[in-house]
C-alpha cells in the first residue's frame, strides 16, 4: 500500500508543475541563503578565534596568578627553563611561545602613544602560529643586530610609521628604573586582534630581557595543543603540575569571542526560523490548495474502500517530496556558494574600516560544516510535517459521500 | 443482503429535520440486477449509500451473509467496501493522475493481487468493455462514456459480491447509456455479481430484473 501511496504522491506532485517548482525554488533559495549566512557567520568567528589563538593566547596560556591584574614585572614567570622542562613532559603540547611584555610609551619625533612592548622569538612564533603570515609590509625579522621591531598596523598608522622609521620605547624596568630603547621598524603586522594591532610592538626576547633587566623570565607562556578536545584535560594536568600558576584557556582569556559565537548562534537560529516558516508556509499553501481541489478524488478513493491511512500517507509523501527536493536543490546550491566563499571569500573591502574594529578581515572566509546540512534537513523535514497537519485534518473531517454528491466542497 | 427497519433522518431533533427513509425492509439475493427507482428526493440514493456503508442509518440493521454490517466501525466498513463492494458514481470518479490501466487495477493493487493476475483481469475487462485502445491514456484524455466504462471495470475488477451504481447513466447520452447497461448486464450474467442501481433512467429500469420504487422514503412497489 505504501508503494501505491508513493506512486500517487509522486504523480500528484507534478500535476501542477509550475506550482510545485515555485515552492521547490522558494525552499531551495531560502535554504541556500541560510547555509551561506551560517557558513559566513561561523567563518567570521572561526577566523577571529584562530587568529587570536595563533597570535596571542594559544589554546592555553600560563601566567603568574597576580600578573593579569597588576601587569607588573614583579609577577613574572621565572625561571622559564624549569617551566619549559615541565611542559616538555606533556605530549599533547605541540609547541609553546615564551613572551615578555611591558607597558610603556612609544614615541616618534612627532608623536607618542601608550603601547606594549613584547619580547618574542621569531622562530618560535612562526612554529607556534605562523606569525610571519600576519606581516603586511616589510620583513619578518629583527635585523642582524636585533635592533629592529615589528609593529601593529593600526599603531603604525596612528604614529605615521613606515618601514625603516625609528621609534623610541620608554618603560620601567624590573628595578623600577625608567629606561628607553630605540628600534627601527622592520615589519608591520595585522592579526585582526585589536590588542596586538593597536597597541603592540614585537622585539627580540634577548633585547627586551636586557632592556628590562631580567633573565630567564617571561610574563606569558602560550601553548598549542594537538587536539582541541584535549584542551580541558591538558589544563587540568597543568593545574596539578604547576599549582602556583594561572592556567587559562583561550575562551577564558577572550570571553568576548565566546559571547560573539553565542550571538552568531542566535542569528543562525533566527535564520533557521525564517527558513522553517518559509518552507512550512510554502508547502502548507500548496498542500492545502492541492487537497482542497482534489477533495472529490480523495472522497472517491475513500468511498471505494481505500484506507484513510493510505490517503494520509499519499499527502504526507507528496509534501515530503516537495520538501526533500527543495532541500536537495537548496543544499546543493548552498554547498556551491559555501565552497566558493570558503575558497575565495567574500570581498568586503569597502567596509574594511568597520570590520577592523571587530577584528575581522575585509575578505571574509566562510566555514563549511556537515552539520549545517543536517540541521537544514531537519528544519525542512519538520516544516513539511507541520504543513500537512491542517490539510489532513480537513480530509479526516469530510464525509466522503457528501463531497461526491457535491454537498460539501 | 438483508435490510431490517432502516430509517434515516437528517438533522434529527432540529427544525430542519428531514425523514429520508422510513422503515425499509428489503432482501437482495446473489446475482440480482435491481434498480432503486423513484422521483428526486425519494430516498433512493440515500438507501444506496446506506447499503454501501457510505452513510449510516439512524436506526435499523443491515446484514450481509448473516453478519450485521451496520454496527461496523468506519475502518472495518472501509475494508468491507474494498473487499466486497464495487462502486460506480455519476461521473468524474477516476483518479486523474493514474492511467486507465492503473485505475482499473487500483482496487486489485490495494487488495494485493498478484501483478500477473491484475494484468490479465485488466485485459479481460478492457476487452469486454471495449477500452483496450485507451489503457495507457489518462482520464482527462478520454470521453465521459469511456470514463464510465473504466469506472465499471474498476468496480468489478476485484470480483466484489455487490456493485452499487448511483445514476451511472446520468451524464451519458442514450447510446453510451445503452452500451454501459449492456455491459453491466453481461458482467452480471457472466460473473454473477449482484448489481443495485439508484436511477430513474427509463433504459436502466427496462434492463432491471427487479425494480424497487421509493416515494418519500417509503418502499411503495417491489416487482
Amino acid at each position: 500500500m505504501y508503494k501505491i501511496a508513493k506512486h500517487l504522491a509522486w504523480l500528484s506532485l507534478w500535476r501542477r508543475k509550475s506550482r510545485s517548482i515555485m515552492v521547490i525554488l522558494m525552499i531551495a533559495l531560502s535554504l541556500s541563503g541560510l547555509l551561506a549566512i551560517q557558513g559566513l557567520y561561523d567563518g567570521m568567528i572561526t577566523h577571529m578565534i584562530n587568529t587570536t589563538i595563533r597570535s596571542d593566547s594559544g589554546e592555553i596560556s600560563l601566567y603568574t596568578k597576580e600578573y593579569r591584574l597588576h601587569k607588573s614585572l614583579a609577577y613574572k614567570l621565572s625561571p622559564v627553563s624549569k617551566i619549559e622542562e615541565k611542559l616538555s613532559k606533556i605530549k599533547e603540547i605541540i609547541s609553546h611561545s615564551v613572551r615578555l611584555q611591558q607597558e610603556g610609551l612609544i614615541a616618534t619625533a612627532h608623536k607618542s602613544l601608550g603601547a606594549n612592548i613584547k619580547g618574542i622569538s621569531l622562530e618560535k612564533e612562526r612554529d607556534f602560529g605562523n606569525f610571519d603570515t600576519f606581516i603586511t609590509q616589510g620583513d619578518y625579522s629583527f635585523g642582524k643586530h636585533k635592533k629592529e621591531a615589528l609593529i601593529g598596523a593600526t599603531l603604525a598608522k596612528k604614529l605615521h610609521l613606515d618601514i625603516g622609521s625609528r621609534v623610541v620605547f620608554t618603560a620601567q624596568d624590573a628595578d623600577a628604573e625608567i629606561n628607553a630603547i630605540s628600534f627601527r621598524i622592520s615589519g608591520i603586522f595585522k592579526t585582526g586582534n585589536p590588542a596586538l594591532d593597536e597597541y603592540t610592538v614585537f622585539v627580540s626576547m634577548e633585547k627586551i630581557s636586557t632592556f628590562l633587566n631580567l633573565k630567564e623570565s617571561a610574563t606569558q607562556i602560550a601553548l598549542r595543543i594537538q587536539n582541541t578536545e584535549q584542551i580541558k584535560q591538558v589544563q587540568k594536568k597543568l593545574q596539578t603540575m604547576l599549582p602556583e600558576l594561572e592556567i587559562l584557556r583561550w575562551d577564558e582569556l577572550y570571553p568576548l569571542l565566546i559571547q560573539m559565537q553565542e550571538m552568531m548562534q542566535i542569528f543562525n537560529l533566527a535564520s533557521y526560523m525564517i527558513v522553517f516558516i518559509v518552507a512550512a508556509l510554502g508547502i502548507f499553501g500548496v498542500m492545502l490548495v492541492s487537497v482542497l481541489e482534489r477533495l472529490r478524488e480523495f472522497s472517491i478513493m475513500l468511498a471505494i474502500g481505500t484506507p484513510y491511512k493510505m490517503v494520509r500517507n499519499q499527502i504526507l509523501l507528496e509534501a515530503t517530496f516537495l520538501g526533500l527536493i527543495g532541500f536537495m536543490v537548496g543544499a546543493l546550491l548552498g554547498w556551491i556558494i559555501l565552497l566558493y566563499m570558503s575558497t575565495w571569500g567574500v570581498d568586503l573591502r569597502s567596509f574594511e574600516a568597520g570590520l577592523e574594529t571587530f577584528g575581522l578581515n575585509a575578505i571574509l572566509i566562510a566555514d563549511i560544516q556537515y552539520y549545517y546540512f543536517v540541521q537544514a534537513f531537519f528544519a525542512v523535514f519538520f516544516a513539511t510535517l507541520l504543513s500537512v497537519i491542517w490539510p489532513l485534518r480537513i480530509l479526516k473531517k469530510i464525509k466522503a459521500i457528501q463531497v461526491i454528491q457535491g454537498k460539501m466542497l | 443482503m438483508k435490510l431490517n427497519h432502516i430509517t434515516k433522518t437528517f438533522y434529527p431533533d432540529s427544525p430542519k429535520e428531514v425523514k429520508a427513509l422510513t422503515d425499509i425492509n428489503l432482501t437482495f439475493n446473489k446475482g440480482e440486477f435491481t434498480t432503486l427507482s423513484g422521483e428526486s428526493g425519494s430516498g433512493k440514493t440515500t438507501l444506496l449509500n446506506i447499503i454501501g456503508g457510505l452513510d449510516s442509518a439512524t436506526s435499523g440493521q443491515i446484514f450481509l451473509d448473516d453478519e450485521e454490517i451496520s454496527a461496523y466501525s468506519e475502518k472495518k466498513m472501509a475494508k468491507l467496501r474494498l473487499q466486497e463492494i464495487g462502486f460506480i458514481f455519476q461521473a468524474y470518479n477516476l483518479i486523474h493522475v493514474l492511467t486507465v490501466r492503473e485505475n482499473i487495477g487500483f482496487i486489485m493493487k490495494l487488495l494485493k493481487f498478484e501483478d500477473k493476475e491484475i494484468e490479465s483481469r485488466i485485459l479481460e475487462l478492457a476487452s469486454i468493455l471495449q477500452i483496450e485502445n485507451i489503457l495507457e491514456k489518462l482520464p482527462g484524455e478520454i470521453s465521459g462514456g469511456q470514463q464510465q466504462r473504466v469506472a465499471v471495470a474498476r468496480a468489478v475488477a476485484s470480483r466484489p459480491k455487490l456493485i452499487l451504481a448511483d445514476e451511472p447513466t446520468a451524464n451519458l447520452d442514450s447510446k453510451n447509456s445503452e452500451r454501459l447497461m449492456d455491459m453491466l448486464r453481461t458482467l452480471n450474467e457472466k460473473e454473477h455479481v449482484t448489481v443495485i442501481f439508484a436511477s430513474h433512467d427509463k433504459y436502466v429500469l427496462e434492463q432491471s430484473k427487479r425494480i424497487i420504487v421509493l416515494d418519500d422514503g417509503v418502499v411503495i412497489e417491489d416487482r
